[in-house]
């Protein structure tokens, strides 16, 4: 059946370049037609608009009757990926799978994916509860990661502006989804400033959570 | 198999209620002559003598299970004017109750269908339309999996649908019906290859996809699930054996005042309610898996942090106080303060040497908090380790087996006693280790006991067999002298095996009629 499996790989792969309005590509990146890269734009309206994602693609052995292994290779914030790893949480890619669907079909509904987080049966917790407690935040966070990973532009206004170019740098602070002051509170009584924002992040002290979580409790984590 | 014998079965199968026949306390070896002569009514396998708490069961095989299905299939078929085939798979899909199925089915039989992945190609529980069958179109058909190409004719020979009409040719149908079967275990649920579509595959198309091997264990899983699905039977969970016990008499709500052990046809004892590969009388199995839980997690190691150690007052950081004064630093916070009382520091002064605090309020807290701990540990480990010291003696009995023989052919030899003569002392063994398996658990459940008077009662029963289990174990373990000492030891043994198995009686009766008259109460 390995024949089956090149034979319906290709077939994929040259169905996908054809095909010019659904704007997802796959390619191959070196001889191995079984190790692939996805791409795809951030759906509009979301703070993933005008981000370009990849998507790491491997075809197992057993394809198309097992799933195809996907990760995103571009940093991504949101509550069913992974921030550290790119590992993605969908039931297609596990139970749900079937032999018809295909890596083009697949990498649409990681797509809609973007614009539709499951935050209840999230692959990254620590997002999914900034996603569930401060959507404000949430969404500003997904930006930045947006325009820092997926050439996202800056301001969606100016349209062809890309990159940070004279434009305000976006702190480490709001990367993690987190305010300064709450950062700076605590670097100011001498902890060193990734240690805070791993622990902030982790307890999600953020909007209206932080007046739910005690500072000692904070202390006690930082002091760990 | 003929009618007559069909009926005979059905006649085992659906009595439960037959009383207890005093014939049968005989001996145990009656059931194996009778499963020698037809396997296929076994003798109903009763303890010798019927005690209210005791449960009816029967051990099947394998073949057993697969007619009670056959059985079951060929009653919902006509009942319900179906296929074998689809009522086979109506009832696995209904977890083999008829009674839901039939009140379902009669009420909506399309719906019915439809749930259980059997609709009609037009019904909507398949997502996607069905397709146009390109039997009647003149393009070739490419299989959309494979992505090869089959010519009119090849299409009719070499490709399947299902009812929902999601084609695919015969090779991709079997690279998948394999693989589920094989790497997934998957057997009823099998669903068609088509996105969204829950149309089940049934067995004759996976029969004829498959080798043999594969079919072979298709049904396999498929009796697993049958097994797995009736609240009457359950594997015995013994390594190598494969026999089903049934037992209709202990479901999951009787389970509080019942504990349903069973004797398997491989000689070992199980628990039908939860599968415990062993007796956990007395304790029922809610219990039982509490302790397990409480055993086996580190739920201890945190209580002996608490009884061993004390927080920082300020920080909360563990500290075990290793020597010196009471007056504590804490190495990461600095905060100093009295391990004696628990208060700062700061206000003992200078009379370092001698607490004069000890009535401060939060320190008396802290104090209350770290004594009750202590006692909770205390009391713990008295019932672990006298629970853990029974199981390892009922080991090392087993060991002692071996030692018996070799006395019993001593004693035979030595005092010119014959074979039978001498068989009181294996039964003396199995009589004790059969007592430090309950007396194992009555640790247990004097753990969770609530104390009162009926726990006293309890503990003195459990007092007298623990004594007259260890005055047995200790004639045992005495050497053999001449022929005199050997009559007056056998004398003595079969004297204190005879007690120990009142006093096991008269344990098990009190303790399991108890849970019948709700007399235990729990502390969990």
């Amino acid at each position: 059946m390995s024949d089956a499996r090149l034979r319906r790989v290709q077939k994929e792969i040259r169905d996908c370049a054809k095909d010019k309005t659904s704007q997802i590509s796959i390619e191959m990146i070196d001889e191995n037609p079984f190790h692939l890269v996805g791409a795809f734009p951030g759906p509009p309206d979301t703070p993933y608009e005008g981000g370009y994602y990849e998507v790491d693609i491997n075809i197992p052995e057993t394809y198309p009757f097992q799933p195809v292994k996907m990760k995103f290779i571009t940093k991504v914030y949101h509550p069913n990926v992974s921030s550290a790893s790119g590992a993605i949480c969908l039931d297609i890619l596990k139970d749900a799978w079937s032999p018809v669907l295909t890596l083009k079909s697949t990498l649409i509904s990681l797509q809609s994916l973007l614009n539709e987080p499951v935050p209840e049966d999230p692959q990254d917790a620590e997002v999914a509860k900034h996603y569930n407690s401060d959507r404000a935040g949430f969404i500003s966070t997904a930006k930045h990661w947006a325009q820092a990973y997926a050439q996202a532009p800056v301001h969606k206004q100016q349209g062809g502006v890309t990159g940070g170019g004279g434009t305000k740098k976006v702190t480490d602070a709001e990367m993690a989804g987190l305010s300064e002051a709450s950062v700076s509170q605590f670097v100011d009584m001498g902890f060193e400033r990734p240690k805070v924002i791993s622990v902030l992040k982790r307890m999600n002290y953020r909007g209206n959570n932080i007046s739910n979580i005690n500072e000692n409790t904070v202390l006690e984590e930082l002091f760990k | 198999m003929s009618s007559d014998g069909e009926e005979e079965f059905e006649f085992e199968f659906e009595d439960d209620d037959e009383g207890f026949d005093p014939e049968a306390d005989s001996a145990g070896e009656s059931i194996s002559d009778a499963e020698a002569f037809d396997i296929m009514s076994p003798t109903l396998e009763e303890p010798p003598e019927k005690k209210p708490y005791d449960v009816n069961y029967r051990v099947r095989t394998m073949q057993e299970i697969m007619d009670m299905q056959t059985k079951e299939v060929k009653k919902v078929q006509s009942l319900l004017e179906v296929p074998a085939d689809t009522a086979a798979t109506l009832l696995r899909y209904y977890a083999w109750n008829s009674e839901k199925l039939q009140e379902q089915f009669w009420n909506d039989p399309t719906a019915a269908l439809v749930s259980a992945g059997l609709s009609p190609p037009s019904s909507p529980s398949t997502s996607t339309q069905p397709l146009p069958s390109p039997l009647a179109s003149p393009r070739p058909f490419e299989c959309p999996i494979c992505c090869m190409d089959y010519t009119k004719e090849q299409t009719a020979t070499q490709t399947l649908a299902l009812g929902c009409g999601h084609r695919f040719c015969r090779g991709c149908w079997t690279e998948y019906v394999v693989g589920k079967i094989t790497t997934e275990g998957e057997s009823g649920r099998i669903q068609c290859m088509e996105s969204g579509c829950s149309r089940i595959v049934r067995a004759e198309p996976i029969d004829e996809l498959v080798t043999s091997d594969v079919s072979k264990k298709y049904h396999n899983l498929l009796n697993q699930a049958f097994v797995s699905d009736a609240p009457s039977l359950r594997w015995c969970p013994h390594p190598g054996c494969e026999h089903i016990i049934e037992c209709s008499q202990a479901p999951q709500k009787m389970l509080n005042q019942l504990v349903p052990t069973v004797t398997c046809r491989c000689g070992n004892d199980l628990c039908f309610g939860c599968g415990y590969p062993a007796s956990h009388r007395p304790v029922i199995c809610r219990i039982v898996k509490l302790w397990e839980k409480k055993c086996a997690d580190d739920s201890e190691t945190a209580n002996w942090l608490q009884a061993n150690t004390k927080e920082c007052t300020k920080c909360q950081s563990t500290i075990e106080k290793n020597g010196g004064c009471n007056h504590m630093t804490c190495k990461k916070c600095k905060w100093e303060f009295c391990w004696v009382c628990m208060g700062p520091w700061s206000e003992h002064g200078t009379a370092w040497y001698q607490c004069n605090r000890f009535d401060e309020k939060s320190g008396s807290d802290n104090r209350d908090h770290q004594a009750k701990s202590r006692q909770s540990l205390e009391r713990y480990l008295h019932y672990f380790n006298r629970w853990a010291n029974h199981e390892h003696s009922a080991k090392l009995d087993a060991d002692f087996y071996k030692s018996t023989q070799k006395k019993m052919e001593q004693m035979q030899s030595s005092a010119n006693m014959s074979w039978i003569e001498v068989q009181f002392a294996k039964q003396a063994v199995d009589t004790v280790i059969a007592a430090r398996i309950t007396l194992k658990w009555s640790y247990c459940m004097a753990f969770y006991l609530k104390r009162n008077n009926m726990t006293e009662l309890f503990e003195d029963n459990q007092r007298d067999l623990e004594r007259a289990v260890e005055t047995l174990g200790y004639s045992l373990e005495q050497n053999i002298g001449d022929v005199g000492a050997i009559a007056k030891l056998r004398q003595e043994v079969t004297n204190q095996s005879a007690y120990v198995q009142k006093r096991h009686d008269i344990l098990m009766d009190d303790t399991l009629r108890g849970y019948l008259e709700h007399r235990w109460e729990f502390t969990v």
